[in-house]
């Protein structure tokens, strides 16, 4: 099996859906970043100049150029970029694309991608460091999908791709560097199931993103000290898959809800009443919540750090989960 | 030459001196310190931007884009906090919270940056309109790029200008040419076709041509300070080669007003920028060849401003991070 970073593997999932589908399009540039990695978007160009498009800077209209051609038929996948540009497309997200299905009693379907860099990524300051996921899970009828690793990013692309309802899939910044085993035929990872990226017995960390990457290593690090995690890797919040996360709970009776988005109707907090409401009898302490406190992103790297989840508040929730 | 113009000129040199060596120290100090990322530096656009600067009246207010640090500068920001905010430091502008990207001086009217394209032109909107309200004689300035007028934003903000009649100054800088990438894209063209779509009074400037400039801004403000309307100015630009750069670099070299004498001594890739482009060279031709100023006099004061530069940034290194718990504070006023 071919190694792939996240960049390589979301570009060869993004190839299979136009190959596998003539209605697929590409609105957008950058789809692999502006870092080190971006080097990887030359392959898509090289085989489908024809089905990419590269947009004036106009977040709202190019929204709905994704969204009104989705309700012809086609697959559009609109990139942003940086996920806080597409705040200018909040209508357009929200009222629009999201409402399709619904409010045309199922005639028209809007089987539009979007896809969006998120998160705290060293210097990005109050306005380039949104996680916006957690804003947009907060309205029914978008699909929300936020790979870890390149194996899922690229047969989670490849559902989203070939899902009929508009579907937003946001990378973390910072993972698209992440390198591991990819399968280099056609797979998809179906939306709203969650995957155990670690068996544990003592405490069940329930995250997404680059949390995932975050408990993982706690994990390691936690192991030393006796204490045995179980890392549970969402996937989605939307659809979630309640099952997974219980059963997880249920094994170790102890919760630590990690995520990148804020504190206040957040991820963590959605999971952490998932778990309240489906698993309380099984719960031996309280959920413990890791997630963005409520400050705006500051520039100065310290002050990033302090507000930034991260392996070590992840491994010292775990530790208050457990009564350590 | 009158005197006085001859001392507006110099004092419009001495801001692009002053906004160039800014720049030059930021790239020495993007090399030394990797973690402030990303700059978009101003040089090139010295003549638009200390010309905007000198038609400011000192409640007047300006909202800018990313690349701001000339306007930062150019209006009067102690550029020594100015350093220490791009380092995220305690003395910063910004206490170190919103770096290069979001520099501001409430004290010279230098509202904010918005990193956000299309953030600029409708916050300057509201300001002239919350200028108008007050019953101030003051106007706001709107600095931004022709990757603005992408944004339905934009659109959107220069409609409320002109059917509210607000006192407002659209300071378009326009650098986006064909063979580069561009940085934007429109079907109008020519650019002003916007503005005049919506009947805002609209002239163009050579952006690079520091006296052209000059007197094109003191009429324009003038004009919205007497008429109480928009008016917006499209100033051509041409890109200076490190304008995107990833990796801070000198493609240009580090500006030596010798040079704009001693063109032989020019060479590389970028040689053609430098010889007929480099707006601080082009004043600096302008001076000695009309007797405005002696090469010996303007020597001088560009050693003074290096100096200003180099003192600005070793207090900016000497002061301290923020302490983390900073972070929580401000949220709310
Ligand atoms: C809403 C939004 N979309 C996209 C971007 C990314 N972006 C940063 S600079 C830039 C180009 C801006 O061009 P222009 O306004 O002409 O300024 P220039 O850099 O050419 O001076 C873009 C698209 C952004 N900052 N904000
Ligand atoms: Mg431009």
């Amino acid at each position: 099996m071919p190694q792939m970073n996240l960049a390589e593997a979301l570009i060869d999932g993004l190839i299979w859906s136009l190959r596998k589908d003539p209605k697929a399009t590409i609105i957008g540039r950058g789809m692999a970043g502006h870092g080190p990695e971006h080097h990887a978007e030359d392959r898509l160009k090289a085989e489908f100049a024809a089905r990419i498009v590269d947009p004036p800077t106009s977040e709202a209209a190019v929204a709905q150029l994704g969204v009104g051609a989705a309700m012809t038929g086609m697959r559009p996948f609109v990139h942003y970029g940086t996920a806080v540009f597409a705040y200018e497309a909040w209508n357009q997200f929200i009222n629009e694309a999201a409402n399709v299905h619904y409010m045309s009693n199922g005639q028209i379907k809007a089987p539009v991608t979007f896809h969006l860099f998120h998160g705290i990524r060293g210097g990005g300051g109050p306005q380039h460091s949104g996680s916006p996921y957690a804003m947009y899970a907060n309205n029914p009828g978008l699909e929300i999908v936020m790979p870890s690793g390149p194996r899922d990013a690229k047969g989670l692309i490849r559902a989203a791709m070939a899902s009929d309802n508009p579907t937003i899939v946001v990378q973390h910044a910072l993972l698209l560097g992440l390198t591991e085993d990819v399968p280099e035929e056609d797979y998809m990872i179906p939306l709203g199931k969650a995957e155990v990226k670690r068996q544990g017995k003592d405490v069940s960390v329930i995250a997404c993103s680059r949390s995932v990457v975050d408990a993982l290593e706690a994990a390691k690090e936690l192991a030393k000290e006796g204490i045995d995690v179980e890392v549970v890797d969402i996937r989605s919040i939307a659809p979630l898959d309640v099952d997974t996360i219980v059963a997880s709970v249920r094994k170790t009776g102890r919760m630590v809800a990690a995520d990148e988005t804020y504190e206040i109707c957040g991820v963590a907090s959605e999971l952490i009443a998932t778990v309240s409401i489906h698993a309380w009898s099984a719960l031996k302490a309280a959920p413990v919540r890791v997630a963005r406190p409520m400050t705006p992103v500051p520039f100065s790297p310290p002050l990033e750090k302090a507000i930034t989840p991260g392996v070590s508040k992840i491994a010292d929730a775990c530790r208050k989960a457990c009564g350590r | 030459m009158t005197g006085a113009t001859r001392e507006v000129q110099l004092a419009q040199f001495e801001r692009m001196l002053r906004m160039r060596r800014f720049e030059e120290m930021v790239i020495r100090l993007a090399q030394k310190h990797e973690y402030i990322g990303r700059q978009h530096l101003h040089i090139g656009h010295e003549a638009t931007g200390s010309a905007v600067a000198l038609a400011m009246q000192p409640s007047d207010k300006i909202h800018t884009t990313h690349r701001n640090h000339g306007y930062v500068i150019a209006t009067g920001a102690d550029p020594g906090r100015a350093f220490a905010e791009i380092l995220g430091r305690r003395d910063g502008l910004n206490g170190g919270k919103g770096g290069s990207w979001h520099l501001c001086d409430a004290s010279t009217g230098m509202q904010s940056t918005s990193a956000m394209v299309g953030g600029s032109i409708a916050l300057a909107t509201g300001a002239a309109y919350g200028l108008k309200l007050q019953g101030a004689k003051s106007i706001s300035f709107a600095h931004f790029g022709d990757g603005t007028l992408d944004e339905g934003v934009c659109y959107e903000a220069l409609n409320l200008a002109s059917v509210f009649e607000l006192p407002v100054l659209f300071v378009c800088e326009n650098n986006s040419k064909a063979g580069q990438r561009p940085s934007s894209m429109l079907a109008a063209a020519k650019l002003r076709d916007i503005p005049q779509a919506l009947q805002i009074e609209n002239m163009i400037v050579d952006g690079a041509d520091a006296d052209a400039a000059r007197v094109m801004f003191a009429q324009a403000a003038e004009r919205v300070r007497t008429t109480g309307k928009p008016v917006f100015v499209e100033c051509t630009l041409e890109r200076w080669p490190g304008s995107h750069q990833v990796t801070a670099a000198f493609p240009t070299g580090v500006t030596d007003l010798a040079l704009a004498f001693e063109q032989e001594r020019i060479s590389g890739k970028h040689a053609e920028w430098i010889k007929s482009y480099d707006p601080i060279l082009r004043a600096t031709r302008v001076f000695v060849e009309s007797g405005t100023a002696t090469r010996d006099e303007l020597a001088a004061l560009d050693a003074r401003v290096t100096k200003l530069m180099e003192d600005a940034s070793a207090f900016a290194e000497a002061s301290p991070f923020p302490e983390p718990a900073a972070a929580f504070t401000g949220v709310f006023a």
